[in-house]
């Protein structure tokens, strides 16, 4: 595999480690028997882009400080992130298959900075990222550091009320190195995200509170590129949104859009069915 | 031995509790983390549209760029404080206990001691000190929620003296996790001496004595200490710990101070279901000791009244300690002349 082990250099590489994450996702899941495929598939183009094109880590140096932060804000789409972690060789790969399998496995459900080189910090508890990162973001601002942050949040997270609080928070502090990411895949676990509680008009709502707000096709590897990029020089300015459109469960067709792949078990027949939509081959 | 008459306790007592001179915490919270911020460019400080209420508006003024207010918002500054820690950054977050501990309980325990930084939480207008604000606004539950989660210290100093040393102590601290700061709110009476060493995990032993032991920590203190020296002038000794460590305890001072004993107190303002009695009893429950006795708010929603009045009505003061003990002891002597008998 070319690219693994450093960032990717074009778009066909990066499609092809975006393909390699949903197969290592389906290892782990396939491992403990289920999993939140939906949330995962989803945000897979998102998280590749950011660890193999855009951000600025060295796996060498897992506490750098000027390394550029992301947080799992969605935690328990966690195996995408383990994946780009140990892809960029963070973690070693036979990790994977230890997915919630034991006592005192190093990957479970949701990230944990305790137990995951390169997980900069660890969540699972819905409505925390937002805030985790704007400090991050604000000590940055107070070194006068240009590292990036990045907070990767699912549609249904904004429920909780504390990512408002943490919304306001960065605009008033005009933190122009801080990105929100949301996933708007449309689906909580109780149903269509817009069913059990409406969040519309999204981009109004982060405009009204400070933000600038793109809406993209979150799976388009190039739109993803330019918006997600790092703005170095501006430090200083108001917060950036994301909202990217996206399918749950993206690349598995019998996943796509069905709200029981939340989260499901596996059988070895469908594990099956969803390596061959993703190809064979691979890292 | 005969208990003296309620006048006679009161009138001594008053005498002794007059002895003492009074200062506000908050003003002293306030000198102290402006003294810090002038001697350490480290640290910020992080509040809840309650700078002036927690007295830190002299800081702002010296350090605009160090101090950040979140708004009425504990649950928000409380996570920006654990991102501001994961990127190196010590913070000081400067807000009522009720409301750290209440409402921003998820964000102390998920954000701040699993991520495994050291953010200070400091805590005031605890217990009964904001008494007139009613139950939403007294905290009495915040010890035992606290010290149930893993990797947090929870530190209840008394006057303020030791509230200057112990956060001077937090700030030092070598602690890969949260520091939760009790603090009282308006004055207090002081007893300690300016400038003393205060040692996270480490009793503090006031007086020695033998027939009964008591352990007290924040503004219960003084109060056992005029306890203690009115007994005294009735020929009781009393062995008194100060306990503002309650995690970590000082265990082995408290099974050393349990032996010998006829009974123990442990007097403190908070609930007697999880605090500082209930770390007591779970440190001597596995151990051959004296009855313990809990001098605490009952597990009721405490009606209003001002800090030293409010107090008083629930039993959280030296007359009461007084009575208690000699209730203990009189009980006590009955057990030995039954076991003699």
């Amino acid at each position: 595999m070319a690219v693994a082990g450093r960032s990717a250099a074009s778009l066909n590489d990066l499609a092809e480690m975006a393909r390699v994450n949903r197969r290592d996702v389906a290892r782990m899941f396939m491992a403990a028997g289920n999993g939140h495929f939906g949330s995962c598939y989803s945000c897979t183009e998102i998280v590749t882009a950011l660890y193999f094109a855009l951000m600025r880590v060295d796996a060498a140096r897992p506490d750098w400080p000027d390394r550029d932060r992301f947080i799992l804000a969605k935690g328990h789409a966690a195996p995408t992130l383990y994946s780009a972690l140990i892809r960029r060789g963070f973690m070693p790969e036979d990790w994977m298959d230890e997915f919630e399998v034991k006592v005192g496995a190093r990957l479970m459900t949701h990230p944990s900075r305790r137990y995951q080189p390169g997980v900069d910090a660890s969540q699972g508890a819905l409505g925390h990222g937002l805030s985790i990162g704007v400090g991050m973001a604000l000590a940055g601002k107070i070194d006068a550091r240009d590292h990036a942050v990045y907070v990767l949040m699912g549609d249904a997270e904004i429920h909780e009320g504390s990512v408002w609080e943490a919304a306001m928070s960065a605009a008033k502090f005009r933190l122009g190195n801080l990105t929100a990411i949301i996933d708007r895949n449309g689906f909580c676990v109780d149903g269509r995200v817009d069913d059990v509680m409406p969040v519309e008009p999204l981009a109004d709502k982060w405009q009204a509170f400070g933000w600038d707000v793109i809406r993209l096709d979150g799976h388009d590897l190039t739109a993803l590129l330019t918006a997600l990029a790092p703005r170095r020089d501006v430090i200083e300015g108001r917060p950036r949104m994301i909202i990217a459109d996206t399918v749950k469960g993206k690349g598995v067709s019998f996943m796509e859009d069905v709200r029981s792949w939340h989260s499901d078990a596996i059988s070895p027949e469908q594990y099956a069915c969803v390596l061959e939509e993703l190809g064979e081959g691979g890292a | 031995m005969n208990a003296p008459s309620d006048l006679e306790v009161g009138a001594a007592i008053a005498a002794l509790r007059a002895s003492y001179p009074q200062k506000a915490i908050r003003l002293q919270f306030g000198e102290t983390i402006l003294a810090l911020g002038q001697a350490d460019p480290d640290f910020v400080v992080l509040t809840a549209d309650l700078m002036y209420a927690t007295g830190i508006e002299a800081f702002g003024a010296q350090f605009p760029d160090r101090l950040f207010n979140l708004g009425i918002a504990e649950q928000n500054m409380a996570g920006v404080a654990a991102g501001l820690a994961l990127c190196g950054k010590l913070p000081i977050v400067s807000g009522y206990a009720a409301f750290t501990t209440l409402r921003a309980v998820e964000q102390a325990r998920a954000d701040a001691a699993y991520n495994g930084v050291k953010v200070i939480f400091a805590a005031q207008s605890a217990g009964l000190s904001y008494g007139v604000g009613g139950p939403t606004h007294q905290t009495f539950e915040d010890v035992a929620i606290m010290r149930a989660i893993p990797n947090m210290t929870v530190l209840v100093p008394s006057d303020a003296a030791e509230v200057d040393a112990c956060l001077r102590a937090a700030l030092v601290a070598d602690i890969s996790g949260p520091i939760y700061i009790r603090l009282g709110r308006g004055p207090e009476r002081c007893w300690s001496t300016p400038g003393a060493h205060f040692a996270i995990g480490k009793a503090v032993p006031l007086r020695e004595g033998t027939d009964i032991a008591v352990f007290a920590n924040g503004s219960m203190v003084v109060e056992a200490l005029i306890a203690a020296d009115f007994l005294g002038s009735f020929g009781i000794g009393v062995r008194l710990l100060n306990l503002p460590s309650v995690k970590p305890l000082d265990t082995l001072a408290v099974r050393q101070a349990a032996l010998g004993v006829s009974a123990i107190l442990v007097v403190e303002e908070h609930s007697v279901i999880g605090g500082l009695g209930s770390a007591v009893l779970e440190c001597l429950a596995e151990t051959a000791s004296p009855p313990v006795r809990r001098i605490g708010v009952a597990d009721i929603f405490p009606p209003i009244g001002s800090a030293h009045e409010l107090r008083a009505h629930l039993g959280l003061c030296a007359e009461n300690i007084v009575a208690q003990a000699f209730e203990l002891l009189q009980m006590a002597g009955l057990r030995k002349h039954v076991f003699l008998r």
